[in-house]
């Protein structure tokens, strides 16, 4: 069975920060086409946060997964503050028991994330958000999981239904956030939460895979 | 044709437009490009000449680019160490960043690194600045040729301890070379840079002179310095700086680099050994708290040095060369400059824009990423009569008076970019604290709750801020978190926006300029010893009796991005505009400010409902660009408006109350008066732009 180490893998967390840091200025550019325009200025600026707290700590996944969401949860402030910080404690707090991950317990890993979101926001699929990301995402992981696929062809099947949700925002009218006012004018643009989800998902899938990858050459 | 002298009359033909000239080819774009690019006409005199406007000949110009016709190339280093630098700065998260180009080989590159330090010195440096400078061949190479004259009151201290090796670029040389290059104050560290024993650092540190030294060391907010890779002939070697004993013992552990005489490995991570104990000079923690951290450092071997200086996080400005940036990202695993490069799109194909087009709005700035701390810095002096930070934050202000025992405390807060919201309605009277988020932006838990303790006389305290998915989140938690600590906290969230959603939805509209009106009313209610219950009783009703209606005609532009963050076009105006920049609800054209004034009343009304002899309080509201003149020229109309339905204004303020950074447009805020409200409404308070009695 595919897993991979715990303890070594905060590093992940680090190529996350990586990567919303480099499309900062594309993230808030979109936002800024029906939101407020601060979305990558503010996610980049708590992952930063968090990325500095975690390098050369050699953390857990989970501690990193701690770190990153406490960050968020309680500096940034906004809606992704909140929203991203509880679904990342609600991913360590899954995770943090188990020395080796494996699809099992990815999959309730997510599945906690989810319902840390809808316990404090009230969106749902459709409403053109984050959740038209994370939501197809966990279903594609879980279903692939279910089929037998081996792990990393579940986390290809998440990184994969993850961008095609965040594509499907654009032809979605923004229901709920400072978008939803603007009605049928929201539709044709990509939403800046949907596309910083499935931006988090694929990195992290690709992260994971990788650790798969040194886990199976090391012999075990 | 008179009084127009036109130098690009050549033939002398009057009047008429010339006919193409063959060798144009009947091609009007290759003519006007011809006579701009090649005769160096003003379009002016090409409108003349083709008998078009100078909007046509502008768009021909433009059209030329999209088609190919012109090619407009930057010369190829240039460009090269223009995206390395540029990548750099993204790669890394840099404050900025400068790469000389590679292939000029006419100098050496620590003269030319020099060089353009030298010039990036004198735009990094300000008056009053504490510059902490490093030694190096690099730092005196810069010393050399910087001359920055016109600031006043710089300090330079020496960043490490002296030496007495016997090469010509000492620490004290260095730092006494860019003292006198920028005409700053020097101050030496009167200490060798390596002693023999820990005990003799110690010792030394303890001195008085030596102690003041480094106090002045500890008030760098700049920093200047080489960066030295411990390759076989690095200065670090050839300079007898270290022992070549000790060094062994760093390189053994893995270092790659010495930055500012402390060795690090190629994450950046400090290496410990055995000159620690025994150096006398900044150390990493120092230099990583200092404000701008500026390395000047070149040279294939210094890759591996530059670079774990980067991860380490000791650099925010970087001065390199072309080929040493190149290497430093391709060692990142940034592969994707060179495609970059070579597939650099041919040609232009944006729409025409006239010559004059700004794509950026000026803005007084420093660094557009400390927008909001600088200007709290900036609040918390001026208004330092009423508030003052909690526990040393300035995301968290409490009224000097104001919270008492047994009075119910008011917090307010929300994002920045809409001062004098919120932060200038804290005093007596009014609310008791004020928590301040990033730009548009809810604060975080944090403050909140910071606010909720310092506001609470243990009565219970009332929170009272806009409607917005994150404001609700953040004070939502902060709530929870303040009754863990026995405090009771009721929340009033403020929707006077109308055009935000049908009346139905009244709960989901959004809370604009009319927070004016309901935090006054809650502020005298808090004031007036009312319960918890009455108070929050009273500020939803002056909540349900409010009524805001807004309208942009100018987006707002983002401190950070110093562009619009949407575009209304040239002759339209947004109806309904919040105060966060979000596009409006609905796009019209433009239309007298009558019209415009008769559209927002007729909606208030139609929900209000007066009739004669009904009081009300009037806001009129600009968000941020719009003049004082034009708002009383909507007040006008407004005034007119409700005195032909016998309604009586018995108060009313015209200015800037609740902004959306440079936004042009106002807005128009009812407040339906009763006889509680109006009472409130009068009670005396003491703030910073709201005083009463």
């Amino acid at each position: 069975m595919q897993q991979f180490d715990n303890a070594s893998a905060g590093d992940i967390v680090l190529s996350l920060a990586d990567r919303i840091i480099e499309n900062r200025a594309y993230l808030s550019e979109i936002d800024g086409k029906i939101g407020d325009g601060d979305h990558g200025v503010n996610m980049a600026k708590g992952f930063g946060m968090a990325a500095d707290r975690i390098r050369g700590n050699d953390m857990s996944l989970a501690s990193a997964f701690d770190t990153l969401g406490t960050v968020l949860m309680t500096e940034i402030g906004g809606s992704m503050g909140p929203l991203y910080g509880i679904m990342f404690t609600q991913f360590a707090e899954t995770i943090e028991a188990s020395p080796s991950i494996g699809a099992d317990t990815f999959g309730a890993m997510l599945g906690s994330g989810l319902e840390g979101i809808q316990t404090i926001g009230s969106a749902k699929v459709g409403d053109k958000t984050l959740l038209d990301a994370l939501v197809p995402a966990i279903e594609a992981f879980n279903g692939a999981n279910a089929a037998g696929k081996p792990f990393a062809d579940a986390l290809d099947a998440m990184a994969a239904a993850a961008e095609q949700g965040r594509d499907s925002t654009r032809d979605l009218v923004a229901r709920i956030g400072r978008a939803s006012r603007l009605g049928e004018r929201s539709v044709g643009v990509l939403d800046a939460g949907a596309t910083s989800c499935a931006l988090i998902l694929a990195t992290l899938a690709s992260g994971a895979k990788q650790k798969l990858l040194k886990s199976a050459t090391a012999g075990h | 044709m008179t009084g127009k002298t036109s130098s690009a009359r050549k033939n002398g033909t009057e009047a008429a437009a010339e006919p193409i000239p063959l060798r144009y080819g009947d091609d009007p774009y290759v003519w006007a490009c011809w006579l701009y690019y090649e005769d160096h006409m003003t379009q002016g005199d090409i409108a003349e000449i083709m008998g078009i406007s100078r909007a046509t000949v502008n768009s021909y110009l433009a059209d030329a680019r999209a088609r190919g016709i012109v090619n407009i190339s930057l010369e190829p280093s240039r460009l090269s160490s223009l995206s390395i630098a540029q990548e750099l700065k993204r790669h890394f998260g840099l404050h900025d960043c400068l790469v000389v180009p590679s292939d000029d080989n006419t100098r050496p590159l620590i003269d030319r690194l020099g060089g353009a330090a030298a010039q990036a010195l004198a735009k990094l440096l300000k008056s009053g600045d504490t510059l902490a400078v490093a030694w190096g061949r690099t730092v005196l190479a810069i010393g050399e040729q910087a001359s920055v004259p016109g600031l006043q009151d710089v300090t330079v201290v020496q960043a490490t301890g002296g030496t007495a090796a016997n090469f010509a670029y000492t620490p004290e040389l260095c730092a006494s070379a860019i003292a006198g290059a920028v005409k700053a104050r020097l101050i030496n560290i009167t200490a060798p840079a390596v002693v023999s024993t820990a005990e003799v650092r110690d010792m030394l540190l303890r001195e008085p002179l030596i102690q003041s030294q480094f106090d002045a060391l500890a008030k760098a907010n700049k920093a200047l310095f080489g960066i030295s890779s411990l390759r076989p002939n690095s200065t670090i070697h050839t300079s007898g700086f270290f022992e070549s004993v000790s060094l062994q013992q760093y390189l053994s552990k893995n270092a790659v680099g010495v930055v500012a005489g402390r060795f690090i490995d190629g994450q950046g991570n400090p290496v410990a050994g055995p000159l620690d104990d025994r150096t006398i000079g900044i150390s990493l923690d120092m230099l990583k708290a200092i404000g701008l951290r500026i390395a000047v450092a070149g040279g294939f071997d210094k890759v591996p040095a530059i670079l774990a200086s980067l991860r380490g996080g000791y650099v925010n400005v970087l001065i390199t060369d072309a080929a040493t940036g190149r290497g430093i990202l391709n060692a990142d695993g940034v592969t994707e400059l060179d495609q970059k490069l070579s597939q650099r799109p041919r040609v232009d194909n944006t729409i025409a824009l006239p010559s004059n087009y700004r794509t950026h709005i000026k803005k007084f700035l420093n660094d557009p990423d400390d927008v909001v701390e600088e200007m709290l810095d900036g609040v918390v002096k001026a208004h330092a009569a009423y508030t003052k930070p909690i526990k040393g934050s300035n995301r968290a202000l409490v009224a000097r008076t104001g919270p008492r025992p047994g009075k119910v405390g008011l917090v307010i807060g929300g994002g920045s970019g809409h001062e004098p919201c919120f932060l200038s309605y804290v005093g007596k009277g009014l609310a008791d604290a004020v928590a301040v988020g990033n730009i548009f932006s809810s604060p975080p838990p944090g403050p909140i709750l910071l606010c909720t303790q310092a506001a609470s006389g243990g009565a219970g305290v009332l929170f009272v801020y806009g409607n917005y998915a994150g404001d609700v989140m953040n004070f939502d938690m902060a709530a929870e978190m303040a009754a863990d600590k026995g405090i009771e906290v009721r929340t009033v969230v403020t929707t006077d926006d109308i055009a935000s959603s049908p009346l139905e939805d009244r709960d989901g509209r959004r809370g604009v300029a009319g927070n004016f009106f309901m935090f006054k009313i809650a502020g005298a209610a808090c004031d007036r010893g009312l319960s918890l219950d009455a108070c929050e009783a009273v500020t939803r009703k002056a909540n349900a009796r409010t009524f805001t209606m807004g309208v942009a005609l100018e987006p707002c532009s983002m401190p950070q991005t110093r562009r619009h963050n949407f575009e209304i076009g040239p002759d339209d105006i947004e109806i309904g505009m919040g105060i966060h920049g979000e596009p409006g609800v609905i796009r019209e054209k433009m239309m007298t400010a009558d019209a415009i004034t008769d559209r927002v009343m007729d909606r208030i009304f139609a929900e209000m409902k007066p009739v004669a002899g009904d009081r009300v309080a009037v806001l009129i509201n600009s968000f941020g660009a719009t003049p004082l003149m034009e708002l009383y020229i909507l007040f006008r109309r407004v005034e007119q408006r409700l005195s032909a339905k016998g309604v009586q204004i018995e108060a009313n303020w015209v200015g800037h109350y609740c902004t959306s950074l440079d936004m042009v447009g106002a807005s128009i805020t009812i407040l339906h008066l009763d006889n509680e409200l109006s009472e409130l409404l009068r009670h005396p308070c003491d703030t910073a732009v709201l005083r009463i009695g």
